[in-house]
């Protein structure tokens, strides 16, 4: 008994699976010719996949007699209606001849050329197409899938898909890939393979694995290019090699990938090697007729006005347009088409790109005839759209950005700029609602931001198509401001707490930087060395130097200064400039906008360095000069017999030459004697001295040590020795260190 | 040193523009004693100067021994733990700081980093102060729930600390702060008492002013002391001896935004609001706050404007300060308020010359 009902229920809910086959299946193509995407594209994948055929097939291929290719003309008139004929396909390898067939008529030259061409190459060289992928994308429901599928098993090869379905880390993968692209079927019909990896841009993990998988292959065969030691790992590589020497290449199958999104993060290495085809819609009427063939297959009535506002309400997604027909035929309904809204049909839940939203919300579609009649109808339904539109984006801060970045460039009429202002005053409207938001998190309230772009669109929205640009000129605004005040706040860290208390960014800004760098760069101020200047001069030149030292103000060396560019001097490039070194004539510097500032001469910036640098060391050494000066009597007695052996071993190096040059610079030799030994230490610190003149000054030494150096004197050297000499050569400064002399006096 | 700075009065007794605040205070300094203290005035007017000048007169010369630091406090709000990072000026009697720069975290440092250091007492050895000074700058831009949280604090620990505050605005600052403190207003120096300023600093740094000189500063300066110094040092710097009637070089985002304006005037369409709308960026990105911007582009408008006009056009600017305040992005706001005017104006020109 049990065993009957159970064997009855089953029987039961088996017969309706059996019957219901699902129509997008049972009404696929199967044949090149049946495909109602793009026949553009099509073919274009189509001879993307020959292109392989010397690569895989090897010597099989042959040019086509012309007599086959009408034979094959005339056979394709039949296997429209007679899908059986796939067989043939797949059983004769000449199925490529159907590409060629297919070829446009317009071309037929380049591309059969273009084929033979490759074909009468002999399979010795890797004859694979440059592009070794192949990338579909395209939103959901136009025949990628199928596409590619046809295409495959029309070149006669073995499709293997890999969707997002299947475990694809990137181990898992790895293998896998491999086995198909480089293994040869063992089957009885050894037909080579084809990847198909389906939705590669989703559900891929965070290893991005079939891409990285497929990227690795493709380099390694472009290494292989240059040299050919590469082991011959694969075993599918039989049949070629024992042809020829065929190279062991890595990718050595077709890959076609599929995508929905071209520019999703992940495919953005692929995007650069692969062949890339955006699918686009097929034209309503193809798609409607396709539905009207399978609507009298299946016995369902419909009229094409109405599977014509079906394919146009689905974008021309068959798929969901099937899965609706079958849904309305097993309910017994008939399709209707004021009715989509609340049938059945569902919308796709499909964010669409940011760049679509501001198009779509700054551009108004062009009315058909039809709609005029009802232009309050078809009004609503914009709207509508438009609201799940930016609402299904969620981005309402960016969304915003963009349109007030674009809407101005719209040629809206506008003589009062009424409009204008009601834009403005929405989008300020926005920008409260989110500041509340942020503050409040009440979220929900978000949810009144679409109907501000709504508000906009209406307004200013143009039938013509916008130029629409990212709005990169608020983020860089901000960015530049972040910067701007993180330069002003390192600048007031260096000054002294005294000083930059009182200067907060503000002020700076606002009051203090022009008048600032009026104060910095004086008119009546002469570049001349320090002893031809008058009192006065001199008297502003140190007020000048004590404030910049105070505001630790300085000029450094830049390749470049516009300033000077713009007053119309031509500045040699080699030649750098000074410019300041908190960059503070920045924060005046605007577009279009001549300041009067007028920054000093190169000169004069010179001396202002040295001077500011020596002010500096001054400031610095004031503090320590009295320590050291203790410290330096109390280790006089063991620091002179460092001193003499430091002179001893120095001796040594070199002795020849220096007698010539003592005699006639005694003020040098001097020198050396007291620099010899401690003062040579700190002195070898800078490196960017010139080398020549310090070997002339250590060949001077060993004579003076040896000869002129009582104990008297050598005792006042020690004491002065042990005073740190540091000093910074600059060019342009040779007289630096002839004289024993301290730092300090140097200074003052 | 800028003479801003070299010249500005240590002490309340030297002060000149606020003699009459500088006498209330130096009345606290006799009576060891002092309330919480809230500063507030116009910009350029003398608070932080002021404030500086009490505290010397409260604790003498130690407290000019200041030192900067870069402190890292390690905040536990129960949920998660972070580092906040605060730039200080103390002494050893005081500490100088501005909450407002931790942005949005800025009531973390009132609760956790005041009241920190707040509760220390000080030691001194002769016990005569017996409180420590905290000097917090811009107040007014502190959230809402920051001044919260300070009102709590200021009761709390009064025994030990005195917190000295100082904004812009006192209207920014929350009721409960301001009944908490002692208010002072800091006017901005009127030009008479600006020409005292710059006739005493001529008279140090031994210069010759010719008649009517000072004033002229004083009348640019907009009632800003800081600027009018400045002014008069750029002055110097540029022609000395002064020639009768020498000004100074005006301020390049000033002289910016009044190009902006006699933009607006020529043209009113949307392509030219485009073009003012890049400008407004170059002044954004510059650090310059909008709130000036608006200002100073009012007040350039006005200098041209029909008298019939003047009070809409005021309206408006006050309505869309108002809303920009409100709000993050002061470029919709800004450029607002430049259409309203166009649009107001355009209308203006239409029916005064068909």
């Amino acid at each position: 008994m049990e065993s009957t009902e159970a064997q009855y229920v089953e029987g039961c809910s088996l017969t309706p699976i059996v019957t219901e086959q699902l129509w997008v299946e049972k009404y696929a193509p199967h044949s090149f010719t049946e495909l109602l995407s793009d026949e553009h594209t099509n073919r274009e994948v189509l001879l993307w996949l020959k292109q392989w055929d010397s690569c895989v097939f090897g010597s099989h291929i042959r040019g086509t007699s012309d007599d086959t290719l009408s034979a094959l003309r005339r056979h394709s008139c039949t296997i429209q209606k007679n899908s059986s004929s796939r067989s043939f396909f797949s059983k004769s390898r000449g199925a490529y001849v159907m590409g060629q067939d297919s070829m446009p008529q317009k071309t037929p030259g380049s591309n059969s050329e273009d084929l033979k061409s490759t074909f009468h190459k002999k399979p010795s060289v890797d004859n694979a197409p440059e592009q070794k992928v192949l990338l579909l994308c395209g939103p959901a429901g136009l025949g990628k899938t199928t596409l590619a599928h046809v295409a495959a098993k029309h070149c006669g090869y073995h499709v293997v898909e890999i969707n997002a379905s299947d475990d694809r880390s990137a181990s898992s993968i790895e293998p896998k890939i491999l086995d198909v692209v480089q293994m040869n079927s063992i089957m009885s019909d050894s037909k080579p393979k084809c990847l198909v990896i389906d939705e590669i841009d989703g559900a891929l993990g965070d290893g991005k694995g079939a891409v990285e998988v497929i990227l690795k292959m493709i380099n390694a065969d472009k290494n292989n290019d240059s040299d050919r030691s590469n082991g011959a790992e694969e075993t599918q590589v039989q049949k070629a090699s024992s042809r020829k020497s065929h190279r062991t290449a890595k990718l050595l199958r077709p890959v076609i990938c599929i995508c929905n999104d071209l520019y999703a993060p992940a495919l953005r290495k692929l995007r650069q090697v692969a062949k890339v085809h955006i699918f686009v819609q097929p034209t309503i009427s193809r798609v409607v007729n396709r539905l009207k063939y399978i609507c009298k297959k299946e016995g369902f009535k419909t009229s094409s006005i109405a599977l014509s506002a079906l394919a146009d309400y689905t974008e021309c997604d068959i798929r969901s347009c099937l899965n609706t027909l079958q849904f309305l035929n097993k309910k017994r309904e008939a399709l209707n088409i004021s009715g989509f809204d609340s049938q059945v049909i569902g919308r796709k839940d499909m964010s669409k790109s940011i760049l679509d939203v501001w198009k779509q919300v700054l551009q108004k579609k062009k009315l058909k005839r039809a709609e005029m009649a009802d232009c309050n109808v078809s009004g609503d339904k914009d709207i509508g759209s438009l609201f799940s539109l930016i609402s299904n984006r969620g981005d309402y801060d960016v969304t915003m950005d963009g349109i007030h970045e674009n809407f101005l460039k719209l040629s809206y009429h506008d003589p009062m700029l009424h409009k204008t202002v009601k834009c403005l005053d929405v989008l300020g409207v926005s920008d409260y609602l989110t500041q509340y938001v942020y503050r409040t998190q009440h979220m929900s309230l978000q949810a009144y931001q679409p109907p501000i772009a709504i508000t906009i669109s209406r307004i200013v929205a143009q039938v013509e198509k916008p130029n629409i640009e990212w709005p990169k000129a608020l983020q860089r605004c901000r960015t530049m401001l972040l910067e701007k005040k993180d330069t002003l706040k390192t600048w007031q860290n260096r000054m002294s707490p005294l000083i930059s208390r009182h200067l907060s960014v503000e002020s700076f800004v606002g009051d203090i930087a022009s008048p600032f760098l009026h104060i910095l760069s004086p008119l009546n101020l002469r570049p001349v060395a320090l002893n031809l200047m008058s009192e006065r001069e001199k008297n502003e030149l140190v007020q000048l130097v004590d404030t910049m030292v105070a505001y630790s103000v300085t000029y450094k060396k830049t390749k470049f200064e516009p300033q000077e560019r713009a007053n119309g001097s031509i500045v040699p490039m080699d030649i750098p400039s000074l410019s300041f070194d908190p960059p503070i004539n920045d924060i005046i510097s605007f577009k279009d906008y001549q300041s009067e500032h007028i920054g000093l001469s190169l000169a004069m910036k010179q001396v202002l360095v040295h001077e500011v640098e020596k002010q500096k060391i001054i400031k610095d050494s004031a503090g320590k000069l009295l320590n050291q000066i203790n410290e330096g009597v109390r280790s006089e007695v063991p620091t002179t017999t460092c001193q003499k052996t430091a002179t001893g071993t120095a001796c040594d190096t070199s002795q020849g030459s220096s007698k010539g040059k003592s005699s006639t610079l005694p003020m040098q030799l001097h020198s050396a004697s007291s620099l010899s030994g401690k003062g040579l230490a700190p002195a070898k610190r800078p490196s960017s001295r010139p080398t020549d003149f310090f070997q002339s000054f250590r060949k001077e030494r060993p004579g003076g040590a040896k000869t002129h150096i009582d104990a008297g004197q050598q005792g006042a050297t020690v004491q002065r020795d042990l005073r740190p000499l540091i000093f910074k050569y600059n060019e342009g400064y040779t007289n630096a260190v002839k004289r024993p002399i301290r730092v300090r006096d140097l200074l003052l | 040193m800028l003479w801003v700075d070299k010249h500005r009065p240590k002490t309340l007794d030297k002060v000149i523009v606020h003699e009459q605040v500088a006498q209330n205070l130096k009345k606290f300094v006799a009576e060891q004693d002092c309330p919480h203290l809230l500063f507030y005035g116009p910009p350029g007017s003398g608070k932080k100067t002021l404030i500086m000048a009490l505290i010397k007169q409260m604790f003498g010369a130690g407290v000019e021994k200041v030192k900067m630091e870069n402190k890292t406090w390690k905040i536990d709000t129960g949920t998660r733990t972070f580092d906040l990072e605060l730039a200080m000026l103390s002494s050893s009697h005081h500490v100088e700081m501005n909450p407002s720069d931790a942005g949005f975290q800025d009531r973390y440092v009132v609760q956790e980093v005041i009241k920190e250091m707040a509760k220390s007492r000080p030691i001194d050895a002769k016990g005569k102060r017996a409180f420590k000074v905290l000097v917090l700058n811009e107040v007014d831009k502190l959230s809402r729930e920051a001044q919260h949280s300070l009102r709590r604090t200021m009761e709390k620990y009064s025994a030990s600390c005195r917190l000295i505050l100082c904004c812009n605005s006192s209207s920014k600052v929350t009721e409960a702060v301001r009944s908490r403190c002692l208010n002072v207003r800091v006017n901005a120096p009127t030009e008479d008492q600006i020409v005292q300023v710059l006739e005493f600093i001529g008279k140090k740094e031994n210069l010759q002013l010719p008649f009517g000189f000072a004033a002229r500063i004083a009348a640019q300066s907009n009632r800003n002391l800081r600027r009018a110094i400045l002014f008069f040092e750029t002055c110097k710097v540029q022609q000395y001896p002064f020639s009768a009637n020498q000004v100074a070089p005006p301020l390049d985002w000033e002289q910016y935004v009044s190009e902006i304006a006699t933009e607006i005037l020529s043209e009113q369409s949307p392509k030219r609001l485009y073009s003012v709308r890049q400008k407004f960026y170059e002044l954004l990105v510059n650090c310059i706050p909008p709130e000036s911007i608006l200002k100073k582009l009012l007040t350039e408008l006005m200098k041209k404007l029909d008298s019939d006009l003047k009070h809409e056009v005021c309206h408006w600017a006050a309505h869309y300060e108002h809303k920009m305040r409100l709000g993050s992005k002061a470029i919709f706001h800004l450029e607002a308020f430049v259409a309203k005017f166009m649009s107001i104006y355009k209308e203006f020109l239409c029916a005064a010359f068909g």
